[in-house]
């Protein structure tokens, strides 16, 4: 059962990872996955130095060197951020979430306060200005109700270039040449920068998702999406953060994760829903309050 | 042949009780699939339209009890049948569990025949 | 109407409720303000007896949960001992709950692991094989091949095998095989040894 890192792994062995895997990020690798998975587990074993994959797994499994599962999450997840990713997720959004949202506080013109949408993290900008332009082009209530945007991140670095908000080709390929027209304008080298009012609608912030005390300043919030970060977490902290987006959403309030996160490793405090593009967690709306 | 199997979720944490579960029942001619707790049951069930339940009592982050409630009320809404299976034999349980919305409620061990045959029962409708 | 930029609040308007106001508000009447009390209460340590002293006594889930979350992060041994005893506790649900934030705690539950493991309770042994599970310490392995070489339950002997299962290798098969002799009639545990040891 010892495997070489050349041979692949074992199906013993990628049973055990596939497992271990899912319990500690929530994503679920098919069958289908098992040459790719093969191959990023190889490099992770051998870039931290490990004789193979027994001894890698044990190290990853009972020691605190958290590094080695960050590099692995690394390896095994798309980082890339870029305008409209995971399109279908604002797809739910216009047609089912923000008409149910609307409907419970309500109706539009009856309702106090904005429409509040939370993008955590925003990285360097590319979700909340992609939910912007989506509402702008798409939605036939934005002339009726205020909208609030909301970036956050951690990193202070990629909050500095959401604010100036100027892209690459790459970051732009999904954009419809109509939408690119109207809302950005060349800035040299390649680059194009969002038009001013619209980066001065999307407030940003840096925060801490796991600090409760800082999260507080966060209420209210009608929908939140959170793709692709709890996965980074260990138990406990995914555990915090997960109450903190929950403190942070009116109750009633939809959370969005990346497509194959999952909340139910996780905890129980919100309610999966299922919408026709995929499935969606709600804040229960019952109760005192 | 695999899409005419009537498909069964099986939920328990015990990855032991889930594969042997697994196990039996794939034997018995069903297609099987396998949840660790409520939670991801509820999220399994919301994608799949499965033909039976086979839940077990205690697990974490969401019991079975409040499991088998969910999987019957308009969150998912599920008709097909549910089998309760519990570690445990006290006053009540059984009541509980069909208070939840459980068609049948087991206490382990559960042995191969008995699984097989109750779940070919439950499932009498579906074509095999 | 459309996109607006919130307008920007004075800092002091969000200043966190001071620790006297947090204690107070673990006895709300309302969940929910129970909950938030209980997380705001990270980092505390003057809060900790009064964390331990509401986790037996809590009836919403959510509050429970906030609770362990806030606790399990003081990971010193009085946290442990504390929270231990509720895995004799004859709800369920207290008892997974407080043995998945034991599994997060490495830097003081292995002292009282061994306790754990020669508990009288059998119950408590399968809970203790529960925290094992997911204990990231290097000691885990030792104490559930342990578990399955001594204990005399077959549930504790099956919880075990149930934690080690995702670190078994060719090292456990002849404890495995040993734990089939001394448990014939156990049909999860014979199935399980077949399956991982061939």
């Amino acid at each position: 059962m010892t495997s070489s890192t050349t041979a692949g792994l074992s199906a013993v062995d990628f049973e055990k990872f596939r497992e271990f895997f899912y319990k500690r990020t929530g994503i679920q690798f098919t069958e289908s996955k098992r040459y790719f998975v093969d191959k990023r587990i190889e490099t992770c074993i051998k870039q931290a130095g490990f004789p193979g994959f027994n001894a890698w797994f044990s190290a990853l499994r009972l020691s605190d060197r958290s590094g080695l599962l960050q590099d692995l999450i690394n390896q095994l997840t798309v980082n890339e951020t870029y305008f409209l990713r995971e399109d279908y997720q604002f797809d739910s959004l216009l047609k089912t979430v923000l008409p149910d949202v609307l409907a419970a506080r309500g109706g539009a013109g009856r309702m106090t306060g904005p429409v509040k949408i939370l993008s955590l993290p925003c990285s360097t900008g590319e979700e909340p200005y992609s939910i912007a332009l989506r509402l702008l082009e798409e939605w036939d209530q934005i002339d009726h109700v205020d909208v609030e945007i909301h970036g956050a991140d951690i990193d202070s670095a990629v909050l500095d270039k959401a604010a100036h908000a100027s892209y690459g080709e790459r970051s732009l390929q999904r954009v419809p040449m109509s939408w690119r027209a109207k809302y950005f304008a060349p800035v040299g080298a390649g680059r194009y920068q969002l038009d001013a009012g619209i980066r001065g609608a999307v407030t940003l912030h840096q925060i801490n998702v796991c600090d409760t005390t800082s999260m507080r300043a966060f209420r209210d919030f009608d929908v939140i999406f959170c793709r692709n970060v709890l996965i980074y977490f260990d138990e406990l902290s995914s555990r915090r953060a997960a109450e903190n987006l929950y403190g942070a959403m009116r109750p009633g309030g939809y959370l969005f994760l990346g497509h194959s996160e999952s909340m139910s490793r996780i905890s129980p405090i919100f309610t999966p829903s299922r919408l026709p593009e995929g499935i969606v967690y709600q804040r229960p709306s019952g109760g005192p309050r | 042949m695999s899409d005419n199997r009537p498909k069964v979720l099986v939920v328990d944490d015990a990855a032991t009780v889930r594969m042997y579960h697994t196990k039996l029942l794939d034997d018995a001619g069903f297609e099987v699939a396998a949840a660790a707790n409520g939670l991801e049951a509820v999220e399994a069930a919301m994608s799949t339209a499965f033909d039976l339940f086979v839940v077990d009592v205690n697990m974490p982050k969401m019991n079975g009890y409040t499991c088998v409630e969910t999987l019957r009320s308009e969150t998912v809404g599920t008709p097909a049948p549910i089998l309760m299976i519990s570690t445990e034999d006290r006053p009540g349980d059984a009541d509980r569990a069909y208070a939840a919305g459980a068609n049948l409620y087991l206490v382990k061990p559960v042995n191969a025949e008995r699984l097989a045959r109750v779940a070919r029962m439950l499932t009498s409708g579906v074509a095999a | 109407m459309g996109l607006v930029r919130r307008e920007q609040q004075p800092a002091e308007a969000k200043a966190a409720p001071s620790v006297e106001t947090l204690l107070r508000q673990l006895d709300d009447p309302d969940p929910d303000c129970r909950r938030e009390a209980a997380l705001g209460l990270d980092g505390v340590a003057e809060a900790v007896p009064h964390l331990l002293a509401r986790v037996g006594p809590e009836t919403a889930s959510t509050v429970r949960d906030a609770l362990l979350t806030t606790l399990a992060a003081h990971d010193t041994t009085e946290v442990a001992e504390a929270l231990a005893i509720h895995l004799a506790s004859d709800e369920a649900d207290l008892r997974t709950s407080v043995a998945e934030a034991l599994s997060t705690m490495p830097g003081s539950v292995p002292a009282i692991i061994p306790r754990l493991i020669d508990d009288p309770d059998h119950d408590v042994r399968v809970m203790t094989a529960m925290v094992l599970a997911d204990l990231a310490h290097p000691g885990s392995l030792t104490w559930l091949a342990d578990m399955i070489r001594q204990d005399p339950h077959p549930n504790v002997v099956t919880a075990a095998v149930d934690a080690l299962l995702p670190s078994l290798g060719p090292e456990h098969t002849e404890l495995l095989r040993d734990a089939v002799r001394r448990f014939p009639d156990d049909p999860f545990l014979r199935f399980t040894v077949e399956a991982a040891v061939g």
